[in-house]
C-alpha cells in the first residue's frame, strides 16, 4: 500500500525566498509524522501544497495517491488546521462546527453524535455557546481540530497546533492526535518545538526547505555521535569565551540558568581540562532533540 | 437523506451553509445592517427634501429707472404669480455688491425710457442680471423670466388699441412629471445609486474579510467550491438589497408621492438583476484585493462615481459626450434608472423594459463569472 502523504522532491520559490527546496518525506496510514524546525524551514508551504493550496514550481505532492488540488475525493479525505486563526471569531463553538459539518454535507444526527464525542474529548462541552474569539489559545486550538475531525478525514494535517497552548492543553493536544492515529488515520504535524519531537512515531528536521534528517526519534537519538553536558560553576562569561574556542565543542545553549554544551564523542577530557581553571566542571545529562538538532543546525551554519 | 445524496442537493447544502455563517454575520454586526438600512432613508430624506432643483421664490432686485406705469406692470409681472420674491433695492448698490451678498439671486433693470419705446411701438428693452454661479438655479430663472417676458409682450400686444393680432398662448407642461419635482426624478435614481454602493461595499468587504481572517484556507481545504462560495454570499445581500429597493421606495411614494404606475413585481425582478451585477462587481474586487481596507475604497469608487454620473441619474445621457455615452452603456445603474423610471412614472410593462433587464441580466451573469473565474483556490 502506498503512503497517505507523500511529498515528492517539493520546490517552491516566492520571489528571493526559497520556500522549499526538494523537501521529500512520506507519512503512512495510522503514524503520526512530525516536521520540526525553526520559523522559515517552510513547513507551512510544505504543509499548505499538501492540502492543495498553492502550486508548487517542480516535484509533487500527493494525499492517498491523489493530486490533492482536484478537489472532490481528496477535499473530502482531508483535513487542516491552519496555523493562523481560521475559524469565525464571530461564531460561537457550536455555530462554527454547525458551519462546517454543512459544507461537508453530513447527516444532522452524524454530526450531532460526532460533535458530541468531540466536544466532549476536547472539553470544550461546557462552552459551546461561547464565541470563538472569547476561547484562551488552547481551547481554540482544541476547536480547530474538533472542526477539522467532524467530517472524519484519514489524513489530518496540523501545522503548528500547539503553538501559543498552555503546557497542559499541549499534553492534552497530543493524546488526542494518538488517539486518532489508532484508529488509522495519517497525521503530519508541524512543530517549532523540538522537545515535541519525540511524541512522534516519525521525524523530520526541516531546514530551508528541505529535511536535515529524518527517522524514528529513538534511533535518531541512538545514533547521535555527540555527548552532551551541563556546566557548573564558574563565571558564565568566561566559561563561554573559553568555550568558543574549543574546536571539540559542537553547540553551546543556555538550559535554564546552567549552560548546556554538545561535545564531539572523545571530546570531553580536552574540554574539562580548558574549564577546570575558571571553577567549572561538565556534567554528563542524557543527549535530547533539541541537542541532536542544534547540533545539525549548527553544522549546517558552519557549511 | 436524498437531498443530501444528490449532486444538486450537495451543492445546495453548500451553498445554504455560507449564506446561513453570513446571515450570523450579519446579525452579530447589528451596526453595519442598520446602517445598511439607515443610510438608504436618511439619503432619500436629504436629497429629497434639501437637495431640490426645483427653484421658486427667487429673490428679485428691480432697479427701475423709468418709473412709469409701464415699468412698474413689467417688474408686477414678474412678482405676482410668487415665483419671484421681491426683495428691496437700492439704487445705490451695482449688481456686484448685490450678488456678491447674496441680496438676490437676479436683477431686473428697467431703463429710463421703457415706456417711450413701448409707445412708439418699436422694441422696449429691460435687463435681468443672472447670479449664475449655481449655472442649473440660473438656467431655470432664466426660464421663468423668458415666460413671463414673453406672457407680458403678448398681453401689450393684445391690448385694446395696439394691436389686433390674436394673442399666443405659450404653454410649457412637462409629461410624467407634470410638476418637474426633483423627488419624483430623483428617487428611482437614488434607488439605484444607493444599491449599488451598499451591494458592492458590503460583499467587497465580505469576501476580503476572509482572506483577512485567515478563514479563506480553511474554507479552500473542505470540499466547498468557489461557485459555492460565490453564490452563497450573494444570497444574504441580494435580501439585504432589496428590502433597501422597498424602503426606498416605501419612503418615495409615501413622503414624497413618488407614482408606481407600473408593476411592483416587475420593479422587484429589475432590483434582483441589478443587484446580482452590483454584488458581483464587489465580489470582483475582493477577489483581487484580498484586504478590507483596498476592498472599501475600489468599492465605493467602483459604485458610487459611475452610478452617480453616468446612470442618467443626475445628468441626462444624452447630454453626456460620446464618449461618457459609450461608457455608461457598461453601467448597469443605467438600465436600472431608466428601467425604475419606465415602471413606476410611465407604467411601462415587462415589453417595453425587457431591454433593460436584458442588459443587467448580461453584466451579472458576465461580472459573476469574472469573478468565480479570477477567485483562486490558493493561498499565498
Amino acid at each position: 500500500m502506498g503512503a497517505a502523504l507523500e511529498a515528492r522532491r517539493m520546490e517552491k520559490r516566492f520571489g528571493d525566498v526559497e520556500a522549499l527546496a526538494g523537501m521529500s518525506f512520506a507519512v503512512q496510514a495510522g503514524e503520526l509524522y512530525g516536521l520540526v524546525g525553526p520559523d522559515g524551514a517552510g513547513k507551512t508551504t510544505a504543509i499548505r501544497a499538501l492540502a492543495g493550496l498553492l502550486d508548487l514550481d517542480s516535484g509533487e505532492a500527493r494525499v492517498l495517491d491523489m493530486d490533492p488540488r482536484s478537489g472532490g475525493a481528496v477535499r473530502e479525505a482531508l483535513g487542516l488546521l491552519p496555523q493562523q486563526y481560521s475559524l469565525y471569531r464571530d461564531l460561537t463553538v457550536m455555530e462554527n462546527l454547525t458551519f462546517y459539518s454543512r459544507l461537508y454535507v453530513l447527516p444532522r444526527d452524524v454530526f450531532r453524535r460526532r460533535a458530541e464525542r468531540l466536544l466532549a474529548i476536547t472539553r470544550l462541552d461546557r462552552f459551546t455557546d461561547r464565541r470563538a474569539d472569547q476561547l484562551s489559545g488552547g481551547m481554540y486550538k482544541k476547536l480547530a481540530l474538533a472542526a477539522a475531525l467532524l467530517h472524519e478525514p484519514r489524513v489530518l494535517l496540523l501545522d503548528e497546533p500547539t503553538n501559543g497552548v498552555d503546557p497542559v492543553s499541549r499534553r492534552e493536544l497530543w493524546a488526542l492526535l494518538h488517539e486518532f492515529v489508532q484508529g488509522g488515520m495519517a497525521v503530519l504535524v508541524s512543530t517549532p518545538y523540538m522537545d515535541e519531537a519525540e511524541r512522534c512515531d516519525r521525524v523530520g528536521l526541516a531546514y530551508r526547505g528541505r529535511l536535515l534528517l529524518e527517522g524514528e526519534p529513538g534511533a535518531l537519538l541512538a545514533g547521535f555521535d555527540e555527548e552532551a553536558y551541563e556546566i557548573a560553576g564558574g563565571d558564565r562569561d568566561r566559561v563561554e569565551a573559553v568555550l568558543e574556542a574549543l574546536p571539540a565543542v559542537r553547540s553551546v545553549s543556555p538550559a535554564g540558568s546552567r549552560l548546556r554544551v554538545d561535545l564531539l564523542a572523545g571530546g570531553r577530557a580536552g574540554v574539562a581540562a580548558a574549564l577546570a581553571p575558571l571553577g567549572a566542571e561538565l556534567r554528563p545529562v542524557a543527549p535530547s532533540f533539541e541537542d541532536l538538532f542544534l547540533s545539525r543546525l549548527q553544522g549546517e551554519h558552519a557549511a | 437523506m436524498t437531498l443530501a445524496g444528490s449532486r444538486a442537493g450537495r451543492f445546495l447544502a453548500r451553498v445554504g451553509a455560507i449564506a446561513w455563517k453570513e446571515i450570523l454575520h450579519i446579525r452579530r454586526d447589528p451596526r453595519t445592517l442598520l446602517l445598511a438600512l439607515a443610510m438608504p432613508v436618511v439619503m432619500l430624506l436629504l436629497f429629497g427634501y434639501g437637495v431640490s432643483f426645483d427653484v421658486d421664490r427667487i429673490r428679485l432686485a428691480v432697479s427701475d429707472q423709468d418709473r412709469t406705469e409701464a415699468s412698474r406692470r413689467l417688474a408686477q409681472a414678474f412678482t405676482e404669480n410668487h415665483e419671484f420674491d421681491p426683495v428691496g433695492g437700492d439704487d445705490a448698490d451695482d449688481a456686484d455688491t448685490i450678488f456678491r451678498r447674496h441680496r438676490a439671486q437676479a436683477i431686473l433693470v428697467i431703463p429710463r425710457g421703457y415706456e417711450k419705446d413701448l409707445a412708439r411701438g418699436g422694441p422696449a428693452r429691460a435687463q435681468l442680471l443672472l447670479d449664475a454661479a449655481d449655472a442649473v438655479t440660473a438656467g431655470q430663472v432664466l426660464n421663468k423670466a423668458d415666460a413671463i417676458a414673453l406672457s407680458e409682450s403678448r398681453r401689450m400686444a393684445s391690448a385694446p388699441g395696439i394691436s389686433a393680432a390674436p394673442s399666443l398662448q405659450v404653454k410649457v407642461s412637462s409629461r410624467y412629471n407634470p410638476e418637474a419635482r426633483s423627488a419624483v426624478f430623483i428617487v428611482p435614481g437614488l434607488a439605484a445609486y444607493l444599491m449599488a454602493i451598499s451591494a458592492v461595499l458590503l460583499t467587497a468587504l465580505t469576501v476580503a474579510g476572509e482572506w483577512e481572517r485567515g478563514s479563506m484556507e480553511q474554507l479552500f481545504a473542505s470540499p466547498v467550491s468557489r461557485l459555492e462560495i460565490v453564490l452563497g454570499k450573494l444570497f444574504p445581500y441580494l435580501v439585504v438589497g432589496l428590502i433597501q429597493l422597498l424602503l426606498v421606495l416605501g419612503v418615495g411614494t409615501n413622503v414624497f408621492d413618488v407614482p408606481i404606475l407600473g408593476s411592483p413585481l416587475l420593479v422587484i425582478l429589475a432590483g434582483v438583476l441589478f443587484l446580482a451585477g452590483m454584488l458581483g462587481q464587489g465580489l470582483l474586487i475582493s477577489v483581487l484585493a484580498k484586504n478590507q481596507l483596498v476592498a472599501t475604497q475600489a468599492g465605493s469608487l467602483s459604485s458610487l462615481l459611475p452610478s452617480l454620473l453616468l446612470s442618467g441619474m443626475l445628468v441626462p445621457i444624452d447630454n453626456m459626450p460620446a464618449v461618457l455615452r459609450l461608457i455608461s452603456r457598461i453601467v448597469p445603474a443605467r438600465y436600472m434608472v431608466d428601467a425604475l423610471r419606465q415602471i413606476l412614472l410611465k407604467g411601462n410593462g415587462f415589453a417595453q423594459v425587457w431591454p433593460d433587464l436584458l442588459a443587467m441580466l448580461v453584466f451579472a451573469v458576465a461580472i459573476v463569472a469574472l469573478a468565480t473565474a479570477r477567485f483562486k483556490r490558493r493561498i499565498a
